[in-house]
């Protein structure tokens, strides 16, 4: 049965040039206690696209994430990452999450958290810690302790790890959160610089978001 | 290294972690405070005979150790877990179990060796003969690995559950009767004068086999622990 | 994506089915189990002969050893229900591991029980640290393990996935504790008190036995599936069956 999807998607790409999509959830559904928290889903994500969940408190927008990073499976469909099914075990390191907890160790120095995140996840080339944490507008608090950073900062270092990384795929949860006009203004311009390298996102929220460049896909969570 | 290698991210995520220990240095000395506070109370609850001593010193060293450990294994994976670092190490593209092996290196580390260090100081205390001494640390180097390695499983388990120090306890108990009862046993070996290289080798094996299977069955049971 | 395994089981698996097949067997399981305990009790108590070392202290097996049989027999059942319930995600085996914890531990209780009371006039003492009463000691203890950190989650199909995988640790575990303990009392005591003495059973002490095992069998099944039972109610109280049946229950009181 794998290998005749396999067959078709072929087929399909040599009539029609187009590569596969970055991201792709196909009747992605998740259930909890076999009651559906969102779904059945479809939407793919090609590369230089941005994407905005939108969807009440309770809609299954963090679930969704979840099961998009592989952290929890799917109740039903599948996702699939640049045109192959995507699996924990073997495509890790190729999405990038940032979710409502941040990841940041808050004894460690905002340097020091990326170092650890290049450590594991790996270095987009021609990029340096110091210069993300410039261009988020940490310039000056690069061996602050986390802890004494107010919580707009803390997101702040947490996004500057997104610069950094290979990864082509983000997915970023409720990223506007904690963050003032100029904060907000900021996380638009790193999607926007990330759609421009090729690279897909797709961001929750749930209060209205305005993209300076452009409107960006919506796909609609009902709760 | 290149960054983003196996290599790297195992020695990024060492260093992370002895790093925090080593800033938040006043934790270290808990588990060694509370292992020596313990090591105290049984001479005065017992009395001070060297004779009596000396015939349980093996083993309360060995207790006193365990529930130190027990101790600190609770914060194995809790503190990541709630500031979202787990998430970053479940996704990063290394296997899980190697992570979690670092994770369980380093806990090693800062929270077991100083108690190995101190065991003598323990073990004097209690007056164990100066010719078991060294088979008593030989024993702890084993049995403090093993103990954190099937502690950890179980942290793991109860990691997505309320908050229960009892719990941890029960569950451990039946998995270190073994691990006490080798380690014990070739102190009380070498006390008596026999060979005590026996119990020694079945740690040894118990240790092989956890340090191989006790990982992977970690990550396992984070990722039941995350599934929520 | 579990194609092959068998269709029936896989019916099985769906709560309503088991809800129903459990009622159907529950009171014949029960029943059945009543009148052997029954007859066997009568068998070991008046039929059998008394020990002609022991005397009449010894009858106390007909209730100890299938105990100690049982407790070991449904950590194995559990175990291989834990074990399908995590691979394949089945929710019907997730509970009956579940549940078939609390009777384990009951048997395994009962079995230090009356092994402690067969000790007294046998050995002289409650408590030995024999290998096999310790054994017994530390199932119990992951038994409680395994019912502690069931309930001990919010989320109680999260709880069942971990305690199902403590079950599987638990399962590598006993025999290591088995020979460890083994191990320690050659290196503590030298010789130590067997627990069955007679390795020549009489056939009138046999029967009674068997008929025994067999009643604890059944008592479990029943006791499993009332258990299972009510887990199902519980857990699956907002779905369509649940609410049919309860309206159901209540037309026929009507």
């Amino acid at each position: 049965m794998d290998n005749s999807r396999h067959d078709r998607n072929n087929r399909r790409m040599t009539f029609a040039p187009e590569p596969a999509p970055l991201l792709e959830a196909r009747a992605l559904a998740f259930l909890r206690q076999d009651e559906p928290v969102f779904g059945p889903l479809d939407f793919a994500l090609r590369a230089g696209e941005v994407a905005l969940v939108e969807g009440d408190n309770g809609s299954g927008k963090t679930t969704l994430m979840r099961v998009l990073t592989g952290m929890l499976r799917p109740g039903e469909g599948e996702v699939r990452l640049d045109g192959a099914a995507f699996s924990l075990d073997t495509m890790a390191g190729a999405v990038v999450f940032l979710g409502h907890h941040l990841g940041l160790k808050l004894d460690l120095s905002a340097r020091e958290n990326l170092r650890v995140s290049v450590g594991l996840y790996g270095q987009r080339e021609g990029t340096s810690a110091d210069a993300a944490l410039a261009e988020v507008g940490l310039a000056g608090f690069e061996d602050e302790p986390v802890r004494r950073l107010s919580a707009g900062q803390k997101k702040r270092a947490a996004l500057a790890r997104l610069l950094l990384l290979p990864a082509r795929v983000w997915l970023l949860d409720e990223p506007y959160a904690n963050l003032d006009r100029e904060g907000i203004a900021l996380v638009n311009r790193l999607l926007e610089g990330h759609a421009g390298r090729g690279g897909a996102a797709l961001v929750t929220s749930h209060g209205a978001v305005s993209f300076a460049g452009g409107e960006p896909r919506r796909i609609r969570l009902h709760a | 290294m290149t960054p983003g290698s196996t290599s790297a991210a195992c020695a990024a995520l060492l260093r992370r972690d002895l790093t925090l220990a080593w800033r938040r240095r006043g934790d270290i000395a808990m588990p060694v405070l509370y292992a020596l506070i313990v090591a105290t109370l049984f001479p005065f609850a017992l009395g001070p005979e060297p004779a009596l001593l000396a015939r349980i010193a093996g083993g309360v060293v060995f207790v006193t150790v365990l529930l130190a450990v027990l101790l600190s294994l609770d914060n194995l994976f809790r503190a990541d877990i709630e500031d979202g670092s787990m998430e970053q190490l479940m996704l990063a593209p290394q296997p899980l179990a190697l992570l979690v092996g670092m994770k369980i290196l380093a806990h090693w580390i800062t929270s077991s060796l100083p108690l190995i260090v101190v065991a003598p100081l323990l073990a004097g205390m209690l007056k164990l003969p100066a010719p078991a001494t060294p088979v008593l640390v030989f024993a702890l180097v084993l049995a403090t690995p093993l103990l954190s390695l099937l502690g950890a499983v179980l942290v793991a388990l109860t990691a997505g559950s309320r908050r229960s120090g009892m719990l941890l306890a029960l569950m451990l108990l039946p998995l270190c009767v073994p691990v006490v009862i080798f380690a014990a046993g070739a102190v009380a070996a070498a006390q008596e004068g026999l060979p005590w290289i026996a119990p020694i080798a079945w740690l040894g094996a118990g240790l092989a086999m956890a340090v191989v299977l006790a990982p992977l069955a970690c990550a396992a049971a984070l990722r039941i622990a995350m599934d929520t | 994506m579990a194609n092959w395994v068998p269709l029936w089981l896989h019916r099985l698996g769906s709560p309503p089915v088991f809800y129903r097949f459990a009622g159907a067997v529950r009171p014949w399981a029960l029943g059945l189990a009543i009148v052997l305990a029954g007859v066997a009790l009568y068998g070991g108590l008046f039929v059998a002969p008394a020990d002609y070392q022991q005397g009449d202290a010894y009858r106390i097996i007909f209730l100890h050893v299938p105990s100690a049989w049982m407790s070991l027999f449904i950590y194995g059942a559990m175990a291989v229900a834990a074990f399908v319930g995590l691979v394949w995600r089945i929710k019907i085996a997730e509970v009956v591991a579940m549940e078939s914890a609390p009777v384990g531990a009951a048997f395994t209780f009962i079995t230090l029980v009356t092994g402690s009371l067969w000790g007294k006039p046998m050995w002289g003492t409650w408590w030995t640290w024999d290998a096999r009463l310790t054994s017994e000691l530390v199932l119990l203890f992951i038994y409680l393990g395994v019912i502690g950190l069931y309930h001990s989650f919010e989320d109680r199909r999260q709880g069942a996935r971990a305690a199902s995988f403590l079950v599987l640790v638990g399962a590598v575990n006993v025999p290591i504790v088995h020979f460890s303990v083994n191990w320690w009392n050659t290196l503590h005591q030298g010789s130590t008190v067997r627990l069955l003495g007679p390795s020549h059973i009489e056939t009138s002490m046999l029967w009674p036995l068997l008929t025994m095992m067999a009643a604890t069998k059944l008592y479990y099944v029943a006791s499993l599936f009332a258990r299972v039972r009510a887990d199902l109610i519980a857990s699956e109280g907002g779905k369509g069956w649940v609410r049919e049946l309860l309206a159901g229950r209540d037309g026929d009181a009507a």
